[in-house]
This record gives structure tokens, sequence and C-alpha cells, in this order.
């Protein structure tokens, strides 16, 4: 298990998606939390990405995953 | 040359014939100053819909990280970029344009040619291992909070599960979707659009549900495939026949009818009763949308034209190219619907968020008769769920000329002239709604007074209008260019 921390939901464990390649070099990495599905490119402002700089508003409750709805349910 | 650009305009099949036209008439640009996916592409996608009437389309092709990919935002990100699409000359008024597509109702019949799949040029490239969307796809966060990279102004076309058959209910609408991992996306519906009753059904009996979504297509599919038309009508025939053009289709990898000449073409299976959290995404009404647990698609494979061009769109907080792609086509089946019953309606304006607030203009047949128009567009299709406030305004008010409705609205509107009904749907993610989709409905009448109503009309003041006048306003706008030149 990765050790890269989501900035939402704080959880570690995100795994790598995708890096953005110039001549060969890696540009940027676009990070994936499997915990709370936050996707994120590790070159974005730390507004939206910086742990414990994002808004709190926008956070993800790992603990309690259950709050979220499911939508279109029989 | 209104007829060129008439003929023009009726010979565009995709994206890339629509951008040249743009191009031609100085309504594109091309960004190659190099540019980070987060948060240039957004900054420059706000500051360009700034000038709702004039924005042009941007193409990016120098974005960091994604070497040799191009992006395009803002290509129905004006009302002079809507009216090229119409075939119509910059400077068109909105109300116009709005007209123009009015008038276009049960003008034409739909036109729809079969290309083979060998000769589709969808299907120049074609990816079936491997698979990985950002390979493809140069996607960037639309707004800062968005839960993830989002394709903004994708249409997903569907066939029944339960009647595979049959083109007519073949679905095409535009949902947002989020990138889950290299090969996988959710999808957010709402039970009573076409595709959350597809999805429904397919996991009631366990039939697969096969999609395939178009991106950078034919710039009358997005403009028209949005309506609120009936079930069992085809989005292709009806946007053919609202383009007054033929439509080329071909076959998907997965068998789905879709558009020959689109960018990129991604085909995927519903994983049938699996949710994964999706969200929060900046919607429309210039809000975020909640973190809920939506369907997830697992691609299958994907087609592309070569050195593809990805179309995205900004939403958010208005004016965005949102408005301008929807806005049109919002208002002109409300107005049709209304003057099935109430001929005496001459025009409805419900650009205002998709229709959260809309103005209609009507000749009173009677003190009051304003309120009774207002019912009956709340009973709309539209207005069931979207039409929350609704401004009334006599025929010689122009609905698309915010001046004049403030003048009605000073001049014409007493205080207990308002209607409020409690309680009523509404759409989930408007933000004032009592409970997510329960609210208020407000309806003010600003249209002036019938007998038996005492007070009567005042004595206006009647300046000059009409044809001749907006000629000479047009006649002054192009004087005062070329005198800058
Ligand atoms: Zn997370």
């Amino acid at each position: 298990m990765s050790q890269t921390v989501c900035p939402r939901c704080t959880t570690s464990g995100a795994v790598d998606d995708y890096q953005g390649k110039e001549d060969g070099k890696v540009v940027w990495t676009i990070h994936r939390c499997p915990t709370c599905c936050f996707s994120w490119r590790d070159s974005e402002p730390a507004s939206a990405i910086g742990l414990g700089i994002r808004s709190a508003d926008f956070a993800v409750d790992a603990a309690n995953l259950d709050r979220y709805p499911k939508i279109l349910q029989q | 040359m209104m007829q060129d650009l008439a003929k023009r305009s009726r010979s565009i099949t995709s994206l890339r014939d629509f951008l040249e036209m743009l191009g031609d008439a100085g309504q594109a640009i091309t960004w190659s100053d190099r540019v980070m996916p987060e948060p240039d592409v957004r900054n420059i996608a706000v500051a360009a819909s700034r000038d709702a009437n004039g924005a042009p389309a941007i193409l990016f092709d120098n974005i960091a990280g994604y070497p040799g990919k191009r992006t395009a935002v803002g290509v129905h990100g004006s009302w002079d970029n809507i009216a090229l699409l119409l075939g119509r000359p910059k400077g068109t008024t909105i109300r116009e344009l709005f007209f123009e597509i009015a008038g276009r109702w049960g003008d034409a019949a739909a036109q729809i040619s079969t290309v083979p799949e060998g000769q589709a040029p969808v299907h120049e490239c074609r990816i079936e291992s491997g698979i990985n969307l950002y390979d493809v796809l140069p996607v960037y966060r639309i707004n800062e909070y968005d839960g993830g990279f989002y394709l903004g102004k994708a249409s997903v076309a569907s066939r029944d599960p339960e009647d595979p058959d049959n083109f007519g209910k073949q679905n095409v609408g535009i949902y947002r979707l989020q990138l889950q991992g290299p090969d996988s996306f959710t999808l957010m519906t709402i039970p009573a659009h076409d595709m959350g009753r597809q999805i429904l059904a397919a996991e009631r009996t366990g039939l697969p549900l096969k999609i395939a979504v178009m991106l950078g297509n034919h710039p009358g599919l997005a403009v028209f495939a949005a309506t609120p038309i009936g079930y069992e009508e085809s989005e292709y025939s009806y946007a053919s026949a609202m383009m007054g053009a033929p439509i080329r289709l071909t076959t998907s990898g997965n068998g789905i009818d879709i558009l020959a000449d689109s960018e990129i073409v991604i085909e995927a299976e519903m994983v049938l009763g699996e949710r994964v959290v999706e969200g929060p995404f900046g919607e429309f009404p210039g809000s975020y949308s909640g973190v809920r647990k939506a369907p997830i698609f697992k691609v299958t494979a994907i087609s592309h034209r070569k050195n593809p061009i990805f179309e995205n769109i900004y939403i958010g907080r208005g004016w965005t190219e949102h408005d301008t792609l929807i806005g049109l086509h919002t208002s002109a089946p409300i107005y049709a619907q209304l003057r099935q019953n109430f001929p005496e309606v001459t025009a409805v304006n419900a650009l205002y968020q998709h229709g959260l607030t809309g103005i209609v203009s009507v000749k009173n047949r009677m003190a009051g008769f304003a309120k009774t128009v207002a019912l009956r567009a709340l009973s709309t299709p539209h207005g069931v769920m979207y039409l929350k406030n609704l401004i009334m305004v006599d025929a010689d008010v122009d609905p698309f000329d915010l001046n004049q409705v403030m003048w009605a609205l000073s001049t014409r509107t007493r205080a207990d002239d308002i209607i409020v009904l409690p309680n009523m749907p509404a759409v989930p993610i408007d933000p004032s709604a009592v409970v997510p989709g329960k609210g208020h409905r407000l309806i003010i009448d600003a249209t002036s007074y019938l007998p038996p109503d005492p007070v009567g009309e005042a004595h206006l003041v009647t300046p000059p209008t009409g044809p001749d006048i907006d000629e000479l306003s047009k006649k002054i706008r192009a004087m005062q260019l070329g005198a800058a030149q």
C-alpha cells in the first residue's frame, strides 16, 4: 500500500493513475484515493490539494462513508 | 452574406468544421502559450465567459504534461458563436436567435445518413487493450473543489436495455462524468432522465447497459440533445431537423449509433448494482453538488480521430458557457407549449440558471391574465421542476432586455402583485430549496393594468422601436468598430 495521503479524507493508500511527461521527464502525477474516490494532480495549487490547507468544507468522512447516499436505488 | 452563413452552417458535420467557421469569423483563438492544467485552463475559460455576447472558442495546444494534445473550451460560449451555428451573423440579438430557434420547429425533416464503420473518421484510431483514459483525454479540474476530473460536455448515447433494436428509444443526453481511474467513470443522473430510467431497467432485469460517450461533437447535438422532448423521439433526428442539415451516424464497437465525425468516443458498460463515491461538482446554479454514490462504468474501448480535440465546458457561477449552450433551447419549448393554450404569449426568456428564473411576455387579455399564464408555465415539462421565479411582463417589454424588464418591475409592479406557492417540486441542486427537491415558487406580475382595475395604463412615452431602430443600432456599432480601426 502506498504512503500517499489523500488531502480530502486523509487516509493513505492512494494509487498513481497517470504521469504527465515531457521529453521523458515526469511533469506531474495524478493520484486517486481508493477510499473516497478523490482524484488529484500533484501540481495543483495547495488550496485544492494541500493536506490541512484545503477547505474543510469539502472534506469527506472516511470513517462514515455510509452517510453519502446512493443514487438510483430501486 | 447571410445566405452564405446559412449555407455554411448547414454544411457543418463536426466540431472541426465549426471551429474553422468560428475562426474565419474571428470567433475562435488558439492558446499556444504553455499553461498548467490547473488553474490556468479554468482561469482562461472563466475570463473568456465574461463576454457573453462575443467570447471566442479557445483551443489549447500547449498544456503542461499533455504534449501534442488539444483541448477546446467555449465552443458554445457566446451568443455570437450560437448565432454562427444557426447561420446568422455576429451581432444577431438574443431575441432574434430565440425566434430563429422557435421558428424552426416542425420546419424540416430529419436527414440521417449512415457511414460504414471503416470509413467513419471517429474510428481512425482504436484502443481496445491497455486502456488509460488519461492517455487520450487532457483533463483538468473544472472547479477547485470538484471531486475529480470531469467530462462536462459529453453526449452519452445508449440503447434501451429492454428494447435494444428500437432506434427511437436510443437516448442521447449530456451527463456529467467523473473519471474513476484509468478505465472507469461514474455517471450522474436522476431517475426522471432517460439514462436514469435505463440504469434502473438494466439493474431490475440484469440486462447489460452499454453506452458510447461522444466528445467533441457536431455542435448542433449539444444544443438540441439536452431538450425535454418525448422519450421515443430520437435526439439525432431532432438535432438534424433543427439544424436543417444531415447528421452522419456510424456504429460504435459496442453496437450503438454514434456521430461519425466526433473527435473521441468512449465505449463502456455499467457495472450492475455497483455505486461509488461521486462529487462534489460545481453545477449550473453556481454551487457545488453534494457527495453521493453513483453508478460506475467500465471502459471497453476508445475510438478517436487522428490528433483529436478534447472538448470541455466551464460550468459554475454564471455567466458561463452552460448558459449560452442551453439557454435558448430551454426557452423555446416553454414558449411553444404556452402558445398552444395562450397565443397571447409573445416570448419566453428562461436563460438564467436553466430557467430557475424566467421572464414571460404576454398580451394581457383581461386583468390578472398574466398570472393565469404564469400558472400554466409552471405546469410545462420544464416548468414543473425548474421555473422557480417567474416575472410576467407585457408584450411591449422585451424579456431578453433586462433594462426593459427592470423598467416593468419599477413601474408596473405592485407589492401585492406577487404570488408565492409554497412547498412545490424543486430541482434537487437548487441551493435555495427548503430541502433538496422541495421549495417555493414566486410569480411577479409586472404587467400593466386593465379594467376593472381603476388605474389603467399610464400615458406612456413611446420612443421609436422596431426593426429600423434595431438596424440603426447595429449600424452605429459597426461605424464605431470601423472608427476604432
Ligand atoms: Zn480520500
